[in-house]
């Protein structure tokens, strides 16, 4: 496997929790015990409550995509091999957005609300990156 | 927030061409459009006693500079200036700044406010530099930028999502920078200028972040403009025209567009405030000068500053009415897909363009009893949302 070259995240306090849990296959977002609040990203304080009683949840890691584009050109240079790829905001069922990847899929198939779930890429032997593929779900 | 209603006016404005321009350095672009501002308002230049200069985005050590003082020192108010600082939040600068300055001047701490912004997005920095730069601005390091994010992304992200809410047709995307482009044909100071585009050619550029095309891409350019804002009851001693600040509000939303709200809920108590405090509505407004760097972003003002109902901004623009000879004319300098993208200064550019259009000095895109003129501004990746209403009358 050659070297990963794209940008890595910048590992925090709080986001080496995070991707501590998704080097184990596990996505993580934090809930606010004080007042309730659902929280991503990861924080120190609750904007809502300014509380700081945050607990970390394990999310089902499911959602649907709420828009998403097809980079074809012009994109920043590390990423000009991987053109053309999908740059996606997912919500989560647990009632957060993140920004990903989708992967494994036919892009021509790809539309708002689309039903996705989470797969992780490890692209260092520290970083897996949460990312989503398209996804059948039961009514 | 008390109101500032009628109480202050721009009252001069300046802008050099939008282009390239390798031979001609930041500072003496904004000292051009600066001079032209202060023989424009009719002042003298030592009757300006704040000099607020907009963030440079193209070069860090311009931007580090204390380009401030540095335009104290270009204009020689060494001897007069009181305050002078910078105003830094992306394209929604211009609005920050006007707010600032109808402050200063209604609280009795300023006479005289000189804005100026300059920046050289199209040679100051080549296309690598940008995107690179772009790709980095308003988007998480620790959650976000390991997946590929740049603004033209952001670009794609928005319009896919708002014509999925909508039913906006690509067509009528491209009526957009149609529009703009026929604004810009007429504006001397546009890197269009006589270089109107149709529909029909937008809609066979490539696509580059879907569904984003090349030609619904703004253009990276260099550009100056400056504006002076003074109390209503000098400016009517001053100046043939001024145009006075009748009403503004804002609202700061997020960060990375991740976390952007429902912007119609957000935003609109912005757009409701603005009005009230002017004393009037959407029906009142004869011109509008809408923040754009996409043609998206174009189509979502309309309809927050219910100019349009939801959704229904695509159509009104493919019909013509946006458009020189429409009823109801938007983004009369071309915007910045018809003026190009000047950094910050596409905020600045609608302004002065507001304010030529009350004071009749538009040119061939001068419209018919102008009035009333609404101008917004938003930065970063749509954190913010500003408007401003010009009136011709208190």
């Amino acid at each position: 496997m050659s070297e990963y070259k794209k940008p890595l995240p910048l590992i925090t306090r709080t986001s080496k929790v995070f991707y501590d849990g998704c080097r184990e296959g596990k996505l993580l977002y934090q809930h606010c015990r004080d007042c309730g609040e659902v929280i991503f990203f990861p924080k120190e304080l609750c904007p809502n409550c300014m509380g700081r009683d945050l607990e970390w949840l394990e999310s089902r890691g499911k959602g649907k995509i709420h828009t998403f584009t097809i980079a074809y050109a012009a994109a920043p240079p590390e990423f000009a091999e991987d053109q053309p790829y999908v740059l996606a905001i997912v919500e989560m069922d647990e009632g957060y957005r993140m920004m990903s990847n989708i992967v494994d899929c036919d892009f021509e198939t790809i539309t708002c609300e689309m039903p996705v779930e989470v797969v992780f890429d490890p692209v260092t032997p520290e970083v897996s990156l949460p990312k989503f593929k398209p996804v059948v779900r039961k009514k | 927030m008390g109101s500032i209603r009628g109480k202050t006016a721009v009252v001069g404005v300046g802008e050099v061409p939008t282009g390239m321009y390798p031979e001609r350095s930041f500072i003496d672009a904004a000292v051009s459009a600066s001079e032209m501002a202060i023989k424009d308002a009719g002042i003298r230049k030592e009757d300006i006693d704040t000099v607020i200069p907009i963030v440079v985005v193209s070069n860090a050590l311009d931007n580090a500079n204390m380009i401030c003082s540095w335009m104290v020192e270009e204009l020689g108010l060494g001897r007069t200036a009181k305050s002078n600082f910078q105003v830094a939040s992306g394209g929604s600068s211009s609005a920050n700044a006007l707010k600032t300055a109808a402050a200063l001047v209604n609280a009795g701490l300023s006479k005289a406010v000189l804005v100026v912004h300059s920046d050289r997005l199209g040679t100051g920095l080549d296309l690598g530099m940008a995107i690179t730069m772009f790709a980095k601005v308003s988007t998480s390091q620790e959650y976000e930028m390991p997946y590929g994010f740049s603004q033209l992304a952001l670009a794609g992200l928005l319009q896919q999502r708002y014509m999925h809410d909508t039913g906006t047709t690509e067509r009528q995307i491209a009526a957009v920078v149609e529009t703009n482009r026929k604004w810009a044909a007429l504006n001397p100071n546009s890197i269009f200028y006589k270089k109107p585009i149709t529909i029909e050619k937008v809609l066979e550029s490539p696509v580059i972040s879907s569904p984003v095309r090349a030609r619904t891409m703004n253009k990276l350019c260099d550009g100056a403009s400056a504006f002076i804002v003074t109390s209503a009851e000098r400016a009517r001693d001053l100046t043939g025209q001024p145009a006075y600040i009748l009403g503004l509000s804002s609202r700061c939303t997020h960060f990375t567009v991740t976390q952007q709200p429902d912007i119609f809920k957000a935003w609109s108590p912005a757009v409701d405030e603005a009005y009230e405090m002017a004393g009037i509505g959407p029906g009142n407004v004869d011109v509008a000068e809408l923040y754009d760097a996409f043609p998206t972003f174009t189509l979502i003002s309309t309809e927050l500053t219910q100019l349009c109902g939801r959704g229904e901004a695509g159509k009104f623009f493919e019909e013509g009415h946006a458009a020189p000879g429409g009823k109801l004319p938007i983004q009369t300098n071309g915007a910045m897909m018809g003026q190009g993208h000047t950094g910050a200064g596409g905020g600045p550019a609608l302004l002065v363009e507001a304010v030529r259009q009350i004071a009749g000095k538009a040119g061939e895109r001068q419209v018919d009893n102008v009035r009333h003129v609404i101008v917004t501004g938003s930065g970063g990746v749509g954190m913010d949302f500003h408007m401003e209403v010009l009136g011709k009358e208190v």
